[in-house]
């Protein structure tokens, strides 16, 4: 098995992508090469990932799909000629429930066959646009589903199903969880107090709801 | 009525107010800096669609005219889109049942969009019209047309 993982966030190695690449990338000894494809041509990026035989693409999530820069380097990859080469996808996201994201799992699943390549399945997970910025500890767990993730992808040349289902919790939100994390938020204790926080932080609280695009009336 | 016209393909003039041509201007691509939510709110870095964000807000209909790319909608209308999240807030509503987006500005035209290519199965053509449904969705605006381009009539779409 030699593995190519793309990282796909525009952020590059900046980005919480990177840092979930770098946790399951832990687990795996066999030959792994990481690419990213904000500082790459997608063209370039796509032609390279034919010398592998497993790829994994890694992702944020934007607007229920990959982001544009992946889209891209997906539409130049050709379909495998013998179908011995395998496609794994491991997406992240804001949103706290990995419900958001079938549109993409169910699209990543009907490449991975338009591409002829064997499906490896997709793993997700919410909440997690903090990742970067959060202490070490609060990420621990995170870290360790990763690197099992990875070792078990050694081991089996795919991913865990029962890591793949923790990671996905929760799949949906509860009436009862709505309820609450809108009432967190109107009392500013919620995902709200993070925004608050980073806009304070930059002097942008006070422009916060700017609308600097609105047609002042009557004209055009 | 104010139209604003998104294309990736075809010649038929559409009379609008404003015409996105993603064959002749591709948007730069989404950073991801989130500028447009936490430093600059409401623009983005890229000043490339600051017109394009006028006329959309102004505008009661929007037509998009989409490529079909690999089953999904094209890498450079992927980019349009996620381009688009400087008019929505950060903040978070869970009222709807699930995770949304605030609207940061009062109103958000109607979309039809009408599609050219071919899908290698109904279910991912089935796919492709939800995930357009779904982006306007979470965009707030009215999107009851998501069709072949042989359903777009020009008298129906200026109605
Ligand atoms: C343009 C844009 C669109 C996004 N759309 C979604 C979305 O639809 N659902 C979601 O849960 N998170 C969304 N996010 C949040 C990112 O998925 C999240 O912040 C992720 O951790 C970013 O990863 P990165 O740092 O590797 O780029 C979006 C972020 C951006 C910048």
């Amino acid at each position: 098995m030699n593995i190519l993982i793309i990282n796909g966030s525009p952020r590059g190695k900046k980005g919480n992508t990177e840092i979930f690449v770098k946790h399951f990338a832990l687990g795996i000894k066999a030959p792994c090469e990481i690419r990213c494809a904000a500082n790459e041509g997608s063209k370039q990026l796509a032609e390279y990932s034919q010398l592998f035989d497993t790829v994994i693409i890694a992702m944020p999530m934007y607007l229920h799909a990959m982001p544009g820069i992946v889209m891209k380097i997906v539409e130049h990859m050709e379909p495998a000629e013998d179908g011995s080469q395998r496609i794994g996808f491991i997406v992240q996201s804001g949103f706290m429930e990995s419900a958001q994201a079938r549109y993409l799992e169910n699209y990543l699943s009907g490449l991975a066959k338009q591409l002829n390549y064997t499906y490896l399945g997709t793993v997700i997970r919410g909440g997690s646009a903090g990742v970067s910025m959060m202490p070490e500890n609060m990420n621990k767990k995170l870290f360790a589903q990763l690197k099992t993730l990875g070792e078990q992808f050694d081991l089996n040349g795919s991913f865990d199903k029962e890591v793949i289902k923790t990671m996905a919790r929760p799949v949906n939100l509860s009436k009862g969880k709505c309820r609450m994390l809108q009432c967190m938020n109107r009392f500013g204790i919620g995902d709200s107090m993070f925004w608050r926080y980073m806009l304070k932080t930059n002097k942008a609280f006070d422009k916060r709801f700017d609308k600097p695009f609105r047609n002042s009336s009557g004209t055009t | 009525m104010k139209t604003v016209v998104i294309r990736e393909f075809g010649d038929v003039a559409v009379p609008c107010q404003y015409e996105l041509d993603l064959r002749i201007t591709a948007p730069r691509d989404c950073t991801g800096c989130w500028s447009c939510w936490l430093k600059t709110p409401g623009r983005c870095i890229h000043k490339d669609l600051d017109a394009f964000y006028r006329a959309y807000l102004a505008a009661d209909k929007v037509i998009i005219l989409a490529n079909v790319s690999k089953g999904f909608v094209s890498g450079d209308m992927k980019t349009l889109f996620d381009r688009m999240i400087p008019l929505f807030l950060p903040y978070i509503t869970y009222k709807s049942g699930e995770s949304m987006h605030v609207p940061r500005y009062d109103k958000y035209p109607a979309v039809e969009a009408y599609y050219q290519g071919v899908f290698s199965s109904e279910q991912e053509k089935k796919l492709y019209e939800d995930y357009i449904h779904r982006v306007f969705y979470q965009f707030h605006s009215k999107c009851d047309v998501v069709e072949p381009i042989a359903q777009f009539s020009l008298k129906e779409a200026l109605r």
